[in-house]
């Protein structure tokens, strides 16, 4: 285990932190401390089981034995909860140490609750622990009927009236963490209520644990040895069994499978174990914006090959999961997919949103020879990263720091292309180039522009006050994954204009050249511009050309900064010289960068 | 993000009745439903004491310390008793829970003292006491409160950023306003010494060296400083003109946010020259790009730094995450047999540590790297 609390003060010296210890404390922050199983009955309220195990023979109070020097500072950056200041007396204990510091009984009187709380998020925080479950109500089961010849009273089975599946994390768990953990309790409580009715499964398994605990405690007495009870139960119970994998499951890869009295599947994934890229995590409702805000011109990569994809699926996993899994490809977009798998455009966006929450793909533009790469700034580099080592083994006779020096200044796929080269050489970069994005190591740079008028020198205080046109343009929504947009369906340059999309795009068909109706549509599209910014386009040389005008006032929505090189060309119909001849015959009004696409930027390098 | 309290209780185990709420203002806010759904978290068992408790229930989130003075003088060998908030369930308390530990602190030393609430008289100071707590924090986060002749009680709520980053020796502190808007007195006697070297360009080694303070002092104040504040901030930055930045999606704020705008136009523009405008300054941010020294952008944008200062330029860049540093790392991807392993050259260090720890400078770094075969740069 991870105990980053107990830090050595020599780490502070060190100037340049590396990122792994700070995917230790991360890690910390998003793994529980404790399962605990409690219930609540005609028995009282009792403790069933509870891992890891606490040492019986080490007490909290010996742990103040090992206090570090009351004077020296904390400098390693753990602040603790309490501002007091009195904190500074103690040693910091370590995770398991503050929950091991509960008793078996005061952890079941807390934890059982009343029946008011059953059925909601039950959440408890004593001083640097957080308790997070969901309390259930069980239905009694009816009393055993005894045959009549039989003189003896009615026995009543001790009943269980409710359940509580509590996980123990630390105090300043992130809130999505503590909704997760708090969803994974719900889940387990429903699985185990099913089985309780359908054949008393917990009662049993509460009953096992009890026997093996009072066995314990007795042989305890005479014996006088300490021992943990819950360490007898592991191998008597299957319920101990399955709260030990969710735990152990949850501190490492965040991924679990559990089949509740081997019957009923509770699966889970704790997305910031499984999104992590350097020391960091993508917060889930990053990724939840993420997903919503992909477009039918993105692609899905998957992060394994489709067979090993293939081989993890459950049996009874939908269709076209499978389809989707066997068709999609780097440069496939998600539209060419859905042609190509046959599926609604909708169905596609569902299952690939799954997929990247299960940590099996990410969302990427479609390879083409015209994007641009560029290293991610939480690439890996080293030399002797184990990615180092697996790209080796992968591409013999190239080592990936040297592939990567190539990326170092943004450069295009077509740059790589050298006539003189076999194909095979080719196929091979872009085998590589799909590893790195694979492995984070790559993101894509777009063009974005935006529309910025010189302020005019005359009326310089008019010109501050107004907001520059991309906030003054509302806010066309063109980024509804449920919109199906007919525009072009390749994301290469090699452009067939087929029917323009028919929601985002505002080409009309209308006849060419310098007809009133076009002179019109151009006069009203302009007048989301200022006075001044109208008068600064059209004294521009090129404005003086209709058919360039007409263009620029029709892309005018897009010049607010937000949708990069591709989506317009997408959109709209239009060719990469096109595009590029106007910015730079209007240069004088707009301002261009190059940087990634914050949509899916997120799969590279999560935001700080 | 306000903290509102919604009732403050006073709880304690009578003698007879059990656990019950004293006094609570408003009165009859915590319902005897909700009261006996969460007693046992309130009057405790005695592992729990002097332990701060939040329980969520009932839409409601009250915390509390339970407190236990054991003495033969009670009846029942002990008194019990827990001063505690309501708040609604979606309400973030951290600030709260140091002022609930003050007050249960405050209050057992009141009892050991002079038994202020053994006492049934004194006992019932509590009640005024409660309400102008309640009304205190609420409207300003703050409260004094005379307890009697002798003692006062101040308490302030304190919003806490979370989880500071960890400043490292060649960070930059800086302001982000004015900062004579703080007043002096109302720091520690540390971050008083260090505040005149906090321009903005100082790192905490050359604060720690020029106002004579120990350097972890100086990096436990600027913690503390970046916990409390909202405008300020440390980064990470070495400017030289041979630095090469790039900018990241956020530099789009600057057009969607008038705030962020009007914050950087106020930083950036040059001492005493009129304000520089949005165009120029976004295009110098846009002219950043890999491959592009800090050199060759001011010969490039010469025009439009008339009115910009470029350092405090690229200082608001990096502290509003607008654009970031690229920097090289060099890898030593051949060797041969006998020569040892690369230390260095691994491709976890960058130029910048490398001059730090070796002492040369980066030009030097530069020329023996440039024309080395074996080694490839990297930037990032």
């Amino acid at each position: 285990m991870l105990n980053p609390l107990v830090g050595s003060p020599d780490d502070s010296r060190s100037m340049y932190r590396q990122s792994q210890n700070n995917f230790y404390k991360s890690g910390d922050k998003t793994s529980p401390i404790s399962v605990i199983l409690v219930s609540s009955g005609s028995r009282g309220n009792k403790l069933l089981f509870r891992y890891p195990f606490q040492r019986v023979d080490e007490c909290p109070s010996s742990l103040s034995a090992k206090q570090r020097n009351p004077y020296a500072l904390n400098v390693t950056g753990d602040v603790l909860e309490d501002q007091d200041g009195d904190s500074r007396e103690q040693s910091p204990l370590t995770d398991e140490q503050l929950v091991a510091g509960f008793s078996d009984i005061i952890l079941a009187t807390i934890l059982a609750t009343k029946s008011d709380m059953c059925g909601k998020k039950f959440e408890l925080k004593i001083d640097n622990v957080r308790f997070v479950g969901h309390p259930t109500l069980l239905q009694h089961s009816p009393i055993i009927q005894v045959s009549k010849t039989d003189p003896s009273p009615k026995r009543e089975m001790p009943t269980m009236i409710l359940f509580n599946v509590v996980f123990a994390l630390r105090a300043n768990a992130d809130p999505s963490v503590i909704c997760c953990m708090h969803n994974l309790s719900r889940r387990i409580a429903i699985a185990l209520q099913h089985e309780e009715r359908r054949c008393q499964y917990l009662t049993r398994e509460a009953k096992l644990m009890l026997a093996v605990q009072d066995e314990i405690t007795t042989m305890t007495e005479t014996d006088g040895g300490p021992q943990s009870p819950f360490r007898q139960i592991l191998p008597k119970c299957k319920l101990a069994r399955d709260l030990k994998e969710a735990y152990d499951s949850l501190c490492t890869t965040g991924v679990m499978r559990l089949h509740i009295n081997s019957w009923l599947e509770v699966s889970f994934c704790l997305p910031h174990k499984i999104h992590r890229i350097g020391g960091n995590y993508i917060p889930p409702e990053a990724l939840e914006r993420s997903l919503k805000a992909i477009r039918p011109y993105h692609a899905l990569l998957l992060l394994e090959s489709d067979k090993a994809l293939l081989s993890e699926l459950p049996l009874d996993c939908s269709p076209a999961m499978v389809r989707l899994i066997k068709t999609c490809s780097a440069v496939k977009n998600l539209q060419q997919l859905a042609q190509d798998a046959d599926l609604a455009l909708l169905q596609i966006f569902q299952i690939a949103a799954h997929l990247v929450y299960w940590g099996k793909a990410i969302i990427i533009y479609p390879l083409c020879e015209n994007n641009v790469y560029m290293l991610s700034p939480h690439a890996n580099i080293s030399l002797y990263s184990p990615l180092a080592e697996q790209f080796a083994q992968q591409f013999s006779g190239h080592d990936l720091p040297s592939m990567l020096a190539k990326f170092s200044l943004p450069v295009s796929l077509a740059e790589f292309r050298n006539p003189l080269e076999a194909p095979a050489q080719e196929a091979q970069l872009i085998q590589m180039v799909v590893w790195m994005l694979q492995h984070r190591l790559l993101i894509q740079l777009h063009t974005y522009v935006c529309l910025l008028v010189p302020p005019s020198e005359d009326e310089p205080g008019l010109r501050d006050e107004e907001l520059p046109l991309a906030a003054r343009v509302g806010g066309r929504s063109l980024s509804t994954p449920s919109a199906l947009s007919f525009g072009s369906p390749t994301s290469s340059d090699d452009m067939t204009l087929t029917s323009p999309s028919i929601e985002n795009s505002s080409a009309e068909l209308v006849p060419g050249g310098d007809s009133p109706l076009n002179k019109r549509m151009t006069e009203t599209q302009l007048t989301s511009l200022s006075e001044h910014e109208r008068q600064v386009i059209l004294n521009i040389p090129a404005a003086q050309n209709p058919e360039d005008l007409r263009m620029f006032a029709r892309l005018l929505h897009y010049f607010r900064g937000h949708h990069h090189l591709e989506e317009i060309m997408y959109n709209e119909n239009m060719r990469r010289s096109q595009l590029k001849t106007l910015f730079d015959k209007f240069r004088s009004v707009l301002v261009v960068t190059n940087h990634e696409d914050p949509i899916i930027s997120i799969f590279q390098s999560p935001m700080d | 993000m306000a903290t509102r309290i919604e009732c403050i209780f006073f709880s304690e185990f009578h003698p007879t009745l059990g656990p019950k709420i004293t006094y609570q203002v408003p009165e009859e806010y915590i319902s005897r439903e909700l009261f006996d759904t969460v007693q046992v978290y309130i009057i405790t068992k005695p592992e729990l004491q002097n332990k701060l408790i939040t329980v969520t229930a009932m839409d409601k989130k009250l915390i509390g310390c339970p407190v236990c003075i054991e003495h033969k003088k009670y009846s029942r060998n002990a008194l019990l008793f827990n001063l505690g908030f309501v708040c609604d369930a979606h309400t973030n308390t951290c600030a709260l829970e140091p002022i609930v530990k003050k007050l249960s602190g405050y209050l057992t030393t009141l009892e050991l003292e002079s038994g202020f609430i053994s006492n049934e008289e004194s006992k019932q100071k509590l009640l005024p006491i409660m309400s102008t707590l309640l009304e205190d924090l609420n409207a300003t986060g703050a409260c004094t409160l005379p307890i009697d002749d002798s003692n006062t009680i101040h308490l302030k709520l304190i919003q806490l950023r979370r989880d500071p980053p960890i400043v490292q020796e060649y960070d930059v502190p800086v302001f982000a306003e004015c900062k004579d808007l703080y007043i002096k007195s109302q720091w520690d006697l540390t971050t008083q010494q260090i505040l005149p070297y906090i321009d903005g360009f100082r790192h905490i080694q050359k604060i720690s060296a020029e106002a004579d303070v120990e350097l972890n002092l100086v990096r436990i104040a600027v913690q503390n400083l970046l916990q409390v504040l909202i405008y300020f901030g440390v980064f990470y930055h070495f400017f030289q003109y041979s630095n090469v930045y790039c900018t990241t999606p956020k530099v789009q704020s600057l057009i969607d946010d008038k705030s962020i705008q009007e914050e950087c136009l106020g930083y950036v523009t040059k001492q005493g020259q009129k304000r520089a405008s949005l165009r120029d300054v976004f295009q110098l941010y846009c002219g950043l790009s890999p491959g592009t020294t800090m050199r060759d952008l001011c010969s490039r944008y010469s025009q439009q730094l008339q009115r910009v200062d470029e350092r405090r330029l690229i200082q608001f860049g990096l502290m509003k995450c607008l654009i970031r540093r690229l920097q090289k790392y060099p890898v030593k991807v051949a060797r041969d047999e006998r020569s040892r392993l690369p230390r260095l050259y691994t491709g976890s260090h960058s130029y910048d540590e490398i001059c730090c720890k070796t002492g040369i400078s980066y030009q030097e770094l530069d020329e023996r790297l440039e024309n080395d075969p074996n080694i490839v740069i990297c930037w990032k």
